[in-house]
């Protein structure tokens, strides 16, 4: 009998193929949406590259090493990311899918099924650096006035470019799974890289990159990237890749095509390499992969810990407490977001400390409590941009296991209590901290901090009520991916809402505001029907965060009542 | 002790189940039976709350479903036909989670909870992540966190789903008890060898319609008047086939 026929790669690709295009095609704003952005993103990156790169060619003596070193930085950067990117997606595609096991059943080589995989996690795990690459080599072309043999070099450098750290992190996932059990490797590779891109945000906020606008800042810049010694070893990839393409740019004199060789010709060893490797162990590596018991001691103790905590909550409230506090503690995806929520609150209080505002004169004291006010709109903003990853997605998290509480004995608006709770207690005490440190940090008179304070309890309490309305409208019970809930339709509009309920208060609130600092600032008491006025505004805020909680209440109530998983 | 009257559901032009009527006293187990997609998954949501009902009334225990929720709720247990669990809770804490929903007792809960993992074959599982569960482990937890607040009424959809022999025989063993105690069952299954041996009577949904229900022997009865359909045999299957008109569908 005949070995049956190879089944297509195309076959094998399409359900993922199919499925972006499926979502581009049920999606279409969205879609445009995305292609707006990312026309945005390369346009800003490529005038930014392009300015940067045309002041270092005023650098006589220092241009042309400065531009070699940026391009090696930049494959430097791009390597790393690939390798992490790849070892993630790798777990994923080849370990966690659960279409692995109807492969695997299928009358498919095991060859071929990694192949088919390679290309997925290669394309998974690239394309935000083609996408972020792209205005970069484009700026790079531009300014050199680089022929058509640059963009050549650029396209046949980065596909053996791409294929190095895909190879290197297939391999390095399989020996991982067959070293350590899955589901613990997926949650610390999911902290990994949340943390990764907390310390890249940190990183890149508290470098200041908007410096790089003005010249003598990147004069600065220049003098830096002159004194760092960028790992240019001759025997790593990206400098190989760098050597491609420099002489094309006249920016150094080497030699293009040995240097593609090695390039390409170690991407092909280690493809072979990875596909004998994969092809040998993936049986054994799967089948490790799908082992992940969980030692006992832990969960006891965290349920423990919760149950004393929860203790003086009223009983359901203390129930919803104790089972999705244990929930979010346990599930990598939901915790780690506390890291990226802490980078946001470092470099907030960080923005707020580098305020050039502190000359010791009495327009700057004024100035500092107009900032002030404006961080009453920005605490709300942080407010609800966390809001959105934490008590937006809070109706979806329950997901399918949403019928456990809807025939229970307990009334929907208990359920809708419980949850409310669990996201004001925590945002009203993160934003009033924001608040209260900001405000110190300004030396703002506190009278005016209370009026702040207590203007954001009753804001954090509607951007709560507001999360839970769209959360139960637009719910998405087919994750439990709480960052990926977040980033849907229902997301995006919760958001818009968000700001312009906050634009609301902030206008409604900024004469009052004004009014006080003016008293202060010239000595001009205010009267009695200022007063009056100043308390109808107040007034106002009050009222409309309150029908902004009701309305959220009630048409969260609504949808719940109609919510069927 | 279970009454649905007229109850109906409908999504658009679509009639997913016609007014239905069923009442079922207080101890009996009572089968519901029907080919794929003929409502029973509907039905069964609308009796426990899941599902609001286009028209029509479930009352349960003499509580409407619709007024007293809370009330009518406290007396049911619901084992789902797909045991979504919180993947990230031990065994033992989900069922001190649901135990707390119906308000057991604290000591009541950690005391059922041993015996019920223990009636299940969960015990030595206890403390481990439901993630790590088997389908038909999940389907045994189901039923122990339905049974943690001794409810009076039990609704199962397809509970044998998964369920190895072993479970399958000591869940009809559990739900011939529990009825023996006086706690009512109802039960969607798809095994006519269960409802056969567990039912005391038997309705058969076909397209949304109560198309008979009634004893064994008087569904046989019914099932005679298509003889053309239903030939000489007289088992479960044979009765189902001839209501349904799976027989002449096929024919």
């Amino acid at each position: 009998m005949s070995a049956p026929a190879a089944i297509p790669l195309g076959t094998l690709l399409a359900p993922r193929v199919l499925a972006t295009r499926n979502a581009f095609r049920r999606r279409p704003l969205r879609a445009w949406a995305l292609a707006f952005l990312t026309g945005a993103f390369w346009v800003g990156s490529f005038l930014l590259f392009a300015h940067t790169l045309r002041f270092f060619q005023t650098i006589t003596a220092l241009g042309p090493v400065l531009t070699q070193r940026l391009l090696v930085m930049l494959f430097v950067s791009f390597f790393a990311i690939l390798v992490i990117s790849n070892v993630v997606t790798a777990l994923t595609t080849y370990y966690l899918s659960p279409d692995v096991r109807f492969l695997l059943a299928a009358p498919v080589t095991r060859r071929r099924i990694h192949v088919a995989r390679f290309i997925e996690t290669l394309g998974a795990s690239s394309w935000m650096v083609l996408l972020f690459g792209f205005p970069v080599f484009l700026a790079y072309g531009t300014v050199f006035h680089a022929g058509p043999l640059y963009y050549g070099a650029v396209i046949a450098t980065l596909i053996p470019f791409l294929i190095i750290p895909a190879a290197l992190g297939v391999m390095l996932t399989t020996v991982l799974v067959l070293a350590f059990p899955a589901r613990r490797m997926r949650d610390v590779l999911v902290v990994a890289s949340v943390a990764l891109v907390a310390v890249g945000y940190l990183a890149l906020r508290l470098a200041r990159p908007e410096r790089l606008a003005s010249p003598s800042e990147l004069a600065g810049f220049a003098a830096f990237l002159a004194a760092f010694e960028a790992p240019a070893s001759p025997y790593l990839p990206t400098t190989w890749a760098a050597n491609v393409l420099l002489p094309f740019l006249g920016a150094k004199t080497a030699e293009p095509l040995f240097h593609f060789a090695l390039l390409a010709s170690t991407a092909a060893v280690l493809a072979i390499g990875c596909t004998a490797f994969v092809e040998r162990v993936f049986l054994t590596a799967w089948s490790c992969a799908q082992e992940g018991r969980e030692g006992p001691g832990r969960e006891r103790r965290l349920g423990h810990w919760l149950g004393r905590i929860a203790s003086p909550m009223p009983h359901t409230t203390a129930l919803l407490f104790v089972k999705d506090a244990t929930i979010f503690f346990r599930d990598a995806s939901q915790w780690s977001q506390l890291l990226l929520l802490l980078a946001l609150v470092v470099v907030y209080v960080y923005n707020f400390s580098a305020l050039p505002i502190d000359d010791g004169s009495p327009l700057a004291g004024t100035l500092r409590e107009i900032v002030a006010f404006a961080n009453l709109g920005l605490a709300a903003f942080v407010t609800a941009s966390v809001a959105v990853r934490f008590v937006f997605p809070a109706i979806s998290l329950e997901g399918r296991s949403w019928w456990a509480l809807r025939t229970a004995p307990i009334p929907l608006a208990s359920i809708w209590w419980g949850k409310f709770w669990l996201g004001f207690l925590p945002l009203a005490v993160l934003g009033e901290l924001l608040i209260v440190v900001t405000g110190r940090l300004l030396s703002v008179a506190p009278g005016l901090t209370a009026v702040f304070m207590a203007t954001l309890l009753l804001v954090v309490a509607a951007i709560v009520s507001l999360g839970l309305a769209f959360g139960a409208a637009y719910p998405r019970v087919d994750t439990q991916n709480a960052a990926q809930i977040a980033t849907g339709f229902g997301g995006l509009i919760y958001m818009v809402t968000c700001l312009g309920l906050i634009t609301a208060v902030i206008a409604l609130e900024a004469w009052p505001v004004s009014r006080i600092f003016w008293s202060r600032f010239a000595s001009q008491p205010i009267n009695g029907g200022e007063t009056a006025a100043i308390a109808i505004s107040f007034s106002a805020v009050t009222a409309l965060t309150m029908t902004a909680w009701a309305l959220g209440r009630r048409s969260a109530l609504k949808s719940l009542k109609h919510l069927h998983v | 002790m279970i009454q649905c009257i007229a109850l109906r559901k409908q999504y658009g032009e679509l009639v997913a189940v016609h007014d239905l009527d069923v009442e079922i006293e207080p101890g009996e187990v009572f089968g519901f039976l029907g080919p794929n997609g003929a409502g029973k998954t509907t039905t069964i949501r609308m009796m426990v709350g899941l599902l609001e009902p286009s028209g029509g009334q479930v009352l349960l225990g003499g509580h409407d479903l619709a007024t007293k929720p809370e009330a009518a709720k406290a007396l049911l247990g619901y084992v789902p036909d797909q045991p979504f669990l919180y993947d990230k809770l031990t065994a033992k804490e989900f069922l001190r989670f649901i135990g707390g929903l119906y308000r057991v007792d604290r000591q009541d809960i950690a005391d059922r909870s041993v015996d019920l993992l223990e009636e299940f074959g969960l015990v030595d599982r206890a403390e481990e992540l439901i993630e790590t569960f088997s389908h038909g482990m999940k389907q045994r937890l189901a039923l122990a966190a339905a049974l943690i607040h001794r409810p009076r009424i039990l609704i199962l959809d397809e509970p044998m789903v998964g369920m190895d022999p072993q479970g399958a025989l000591a869940l009809r063993q559990l739900l011939g008890g529990l009825s023996a105690s006086g706690v009512t069952i109802f039960l969607s299954t798809h095994s006519l060898g269960v409802a056969e041996e567990l039912c005391d009577r038997i309705g058969i949904l076909d397209h949304g319609r109560m198309v008979a229900q009634g004893t064994l022997a008087e569904l046989r009865l019914r099932a005679s008047e298509f003889p053309e359909l239903s030939g000489s045999e007289d088992s479960l299957e044979s009765v189902f086939l001839s209501l349904t008109g799976t027989e002449g569908r096929r024919a």
